[in-house]
């Protein structure tokens, strides 16, 4: 049994915006495609900025990194404000959970000396590397052309901001709700020795000019970090009875896998775009040359304190995963070579 | 020293923003935040920001999550049963279709530029506060997009907004406007922007669509409207804390501060020119004449509330506000008849109010409609009446500053054009007030910039020197522009209400 419901049927004019059919045909667009494509303005700027005016108020050369034409890059996950704040919605109560789980089991106070001192002294402190890359990416998010790209960079901004109140709810709940461990992890951040590299890079990346120099150098150092801390240590924590370390790091796995997906494409496009494929390639390669040997040196120290306080040979890790990423970076910078 | 007592809700948030913050020591504090010296602003403690709200992000994806499934329920409901034949009339599509046009490029505008001062302030309190409002932009932009969508499947006028919002002519008012504020220093723009536009002018700019929607039954567009306000009025308290912070940081501060009210003030102002004409004459169910609305929302709310408050810091109500308030009764009815002249060569339809407009215009202006509106009005309908439709012929002078058409008169003087003009570098620059031309003598080297629609017309820079290839080149395509009775929306219109009063019938089958 079904009933059928009649509707007043009125053929529409048109089926999305002028500038979508010119694009795709008069088809049905989807809400990513009609809140993203062609919405920043491209033309006819009134005044130059009083703060930069060698440029238009939205210009491709606020970066060395160009895109023929910026809408030939798409976001993989389709994200367009709604869906996006949903996701992390989602991302921020599960977490939410975990927190309130580890809270009331005590778990935090029952990780081993070792852990607790890496998740106290070092995970916890990356809370103001998470901050430096908001101020890195949100300043791609305003100075990046087109929408689609500059669209990916306010979600990531914003994310990052995430990310560092989800390490600092972490430090907080761990020092039974005062700001005790977020005074430590900031000494520790500004102070400590393992540490160090890590801030000088954040710093360096954060005045550099090109917003894709910083935001790519930034990425490179994340290619470097995330996988140490919150996957190799996570498989490590479950053998070293650190539950409560790996139940944490899961959450920044996730995110970083979904992250990496529209960053992955952006880089891709670069590399592989008509008219500016050689010189993105080359643009990249000065970047990685510049960053990566740093982005290596600085993680490597925090994975020479890791092995200090738990020994899970952290260091070869690390050298590991130099070589895969330096392996995928020469793959990248070959695509059209390849291709 | 450890502080071994549980945080309160204010330090939790603290922790949780500003408390990521760290002093470099490998770069300088000059070369992180290289943009905030230039205006001469004195920020001698960026701690005293009081956090205008305490959302963390946690707390604020549920929050917009929620609203936003609320809302696209609503857009999809109403697509679904084809809401849009229940509007007043497709008249009011007008209104919206200048909203598409004008404002909605404007949160997209405010979404970049908030991230830039996300960026490069260097207080991480109003840092963070500007992030949360740079994806409320955002949010804004994207769910007026899908709002408006619908319609533009069935109507002329919406299908190339961001293309006109770079060309058009009248477009170049709010487009300007913007292209002003974040062409500026980070100060000027969150008092350009946070302050002025989105607290001083915010109710008469914004709320006057919704409104307008609500009583024309635009459902979709008065969901928007109510979903957006509680954003709405985290960005007014961030303006409000902003220009209070400024105020008490540094004496010094309080004249500089005060050049940006003047300025930010006026240039508001004349882009809200464009909302009188919509409110006054585009809206089939009217909501409140301009004139009312000046008076409560601005006269009222600002000069009486806000500028009694600001009194205290040394500041005094806009310079110029006196010419605004004497304008009120003339304003709406000048810019309306421009776009009435004007209107083959825009994104919209205009036509002659209808008696019963008139009526109600003649009760709301009694002082100047009957006098001297209402006979241009009965000169258009003679001439409708004789087969024909007035319009302009030839291109307008365009104020240098606004880039609003030259057609408001002197102060007290409703008959006589107001004309200013200043020589700078040798060359002659238009006003059409006072307001616009004390704007452009503070900083010509910036306004001798402007893209100025008619000039770039007669340059050859706009597709052609004929009409119809300038329209074009603003991408208009039949039926979007012109007289709106016997328009490609009117008649569609027509033919959609002509079987009334039939009903969807629902059939069951087993």
């Amino acid at each position: 049994m079904q009933y059928e419901l009649r509707q007043q049927v009125i053929e529409p004019r048109r089926k999305t915006f002028q500038h979508l059919i010119e694009r795709y045909g008069d088809r049905g667009a989807s809400r990513y495609e009609e809140g993203t494509i062609d919405v920043q303005a491209t033309e006819n700027f009134h005044y130059r900025p009083l703060w930069d005016p060698a440029h238009e108020l939205y210009d491709q050369d606020y970066s060395a990194l160009k895109l023929t034409d910026p809408y030939t890059f798409t976001d993989p996950r389709q994200y367009y404000y709604a869906p996006y704040v949903a996701s992390r919605a989602e991302l921020h109560e599960s977490f939410g959970k975990t927190l309130g789980y580890l809270e009331s089991r005590d778990l935090f106070d029952r990780l081993p000396d070792g852990w607790r001192t890496v998740l106290m002294q070092l995970m916890v402190p990356l809370r103001h590397y998470e901050s430096g890359a908001q101020l890195v990416t949100v300043n791609g998010a305003r100075f990046a052309y087109g929408t689609t790209v500059e669209q990916c960079l306010s979600y990531a901004a914003f994310d990052r901001i995430g990310n560092a109140q989800l390490l600092s709810r972490v430090g907080i709940t761990a020092a039974g709700g005062t700001a005790d461990a977020l005074a430590d992890a900031k000494r520790a951040w500004v102070d400590d020795g393992s540490l160090q590299g890590l801030r000088r890079l954040v710093e360096e990346l954060l005045v550099e000019r090109d917003w894709a120099t910083g935001v790519v150098g930034f990425d490179l150092v994340d290619r470097m970090l995330y996988p140490l801390l919150y996957r190799y240590l996570d498989e490590a924590a479950l053998l070293g009875g650190a539950g409560a370390y790996s139940l944490v790091a899961q959450h920044l796995t996730g995110w970083f896998a979904d992250h990496r997906r529209w960053i992955d494409a952006l880089i891709a496009a670069w590399v592989t775009d008509e008219q500016h494929g050689a010189a993105n390639r080359s643009a990249l390669g000065a970047i990685v040359t510049a960053r990566l040997p740093q982005a290596i040196e600085a993680v490597t120290a925090v994975a020479t304190a890791i092995d200090g306080a738990i020994d899970v040979g952290a260091i070869d890790a690390v050298r590991r995963q130099a070589q895969e990423l330096t392996a995928a970076l020469d793959a990248t910078m070959n695509t059209e070579e390849m291709a | 020293m450890a502080n071994t007592k549980k945080l309160s809700m204010k330090q939790r948030y603290s922790a949780l923003t500003r408390d990521l913050d760290w002093e470099s020591s490998y770069v300088s504090e000059e070369e992180l935040f290289p943009h905030t010296k230039f205006e001469g602003i004195k920020i001698h403690d960026w701690a005293k920001w009081e956090d205008p709200f305490r959302l963390t992000i946690d707390a604020y994806c549920k929050y917009q999550a929620e609203k936003d499934k609320r809302l696209y329920a609503v857009l999809d409901g109403f697509a679904q049963s084809q809401g849009h034949l229940t509007l007043s009339d497709a008249r009011y599509l007008n209104a919206m279709k200048l909203f598409l046009q004008g404002v909605t490029p404007l949160e997209y505008q405010a979404h970049r530029h908030f991230g830039y001062l996300a960026r490069h302030l260097n207080g991480p309190g109003p840092r963070f506060a500007a992030l949360c409002q740079s994806i409320d932009e955002l949010r804004h932009t994207q769910t007026e997009i899908h709002t408006l969508s619908n319609y533009n499947k069935y109507y002329g006028g919406l299908h190339s907004w961001s293309k006109m919002h770079d060309r058009v002519w009248y477009l170049s008012v709010p487009k300007s406007f913007f292209d002003d504020a974040i062409s500026a220093g980070p100060f000027e723009f969150l008092i350009a922007i946070g302050f002025s536009f989105e607290y001083l002018l915010t109710n008469l700019l914004f709320v006057p669509f919704m409104s307008g929607a609500s009583f024309n039954g635009d459902l979709p567009s008065m969901t928007f409207g109510f979903s957006a306000q509680s954003d709405e009025s985290r960005h007014m308290t961030l303006g409000l804390e902003a220009i209070k912070f400024l105020l008490e940081q540094d004496e010094g501060n309080v004249p500089i501060v005060q050049g940006w009210i003047d300025k930010w003030f006026w240039r508001g102002y004349r882009v809200t020119a464009l909302v009188a004409g919509m409110l006054d004459y585009m809206l089939p169910r009217k909501v409140m004449s301009w004139k009312e609305a000046f008076e409560l929302y601005f006269e009222e709310q600002m000069l009486g509330g806000l500028f009694k408050d600001l009194e205290f810091y040394g500041i005094t109500p806009p310079r110029h506000v006196e010419h605004a308030i004497a304008e009120k009764d003339l304003l709406s009815h000048q810019v309306y008849w421009t776009l009435y002249s004007f209107s083959f060569a825009a994104a919209f339809t205009t036509t002659v109010p209808e008696a019963g407009e008139r009526a109600w215009l003649a009760e709301q202006y009694p002082d100047t409609f009957n006098t001297f509106y209402k006979p241009r009005w009965d000169k258009a309908q003679a001439i409708i009446d004789g087969g024909g439709r007035f319009f302009f012929q030839g291109l307008p002078q365009l104020c240098q500053t606004c880039q609003i058409p030259m057609v408001f008169t002197e102060p007290g003087d409703p008959t006589t054009l107001c004309q200013r003009h200043s020589v700078y570098r040798g060359e002659r620059f238009d006003f059409c007030s006072d307001g616009c031309k004390w704007i452009f003598d503070r900083e010509p080297e910036k306004y001798v910039q402007a893209w100025m629609p008619v000039h770039q017309i007669y340059q050859g820079n706009c597709g052609g020197p004929s009409v119809p290839e300038v329209l074009a080149w603003y991408g208009i395509q039949d039926g979007d522009n012109g007289e709106y009775t016997g328009s490609l929306d009117h008649l569609d219109w027509r033919r959609w209400h002509a079987s009334e009063p039939a009903v969807a019938s629902t059939t069951k089958e087993s």
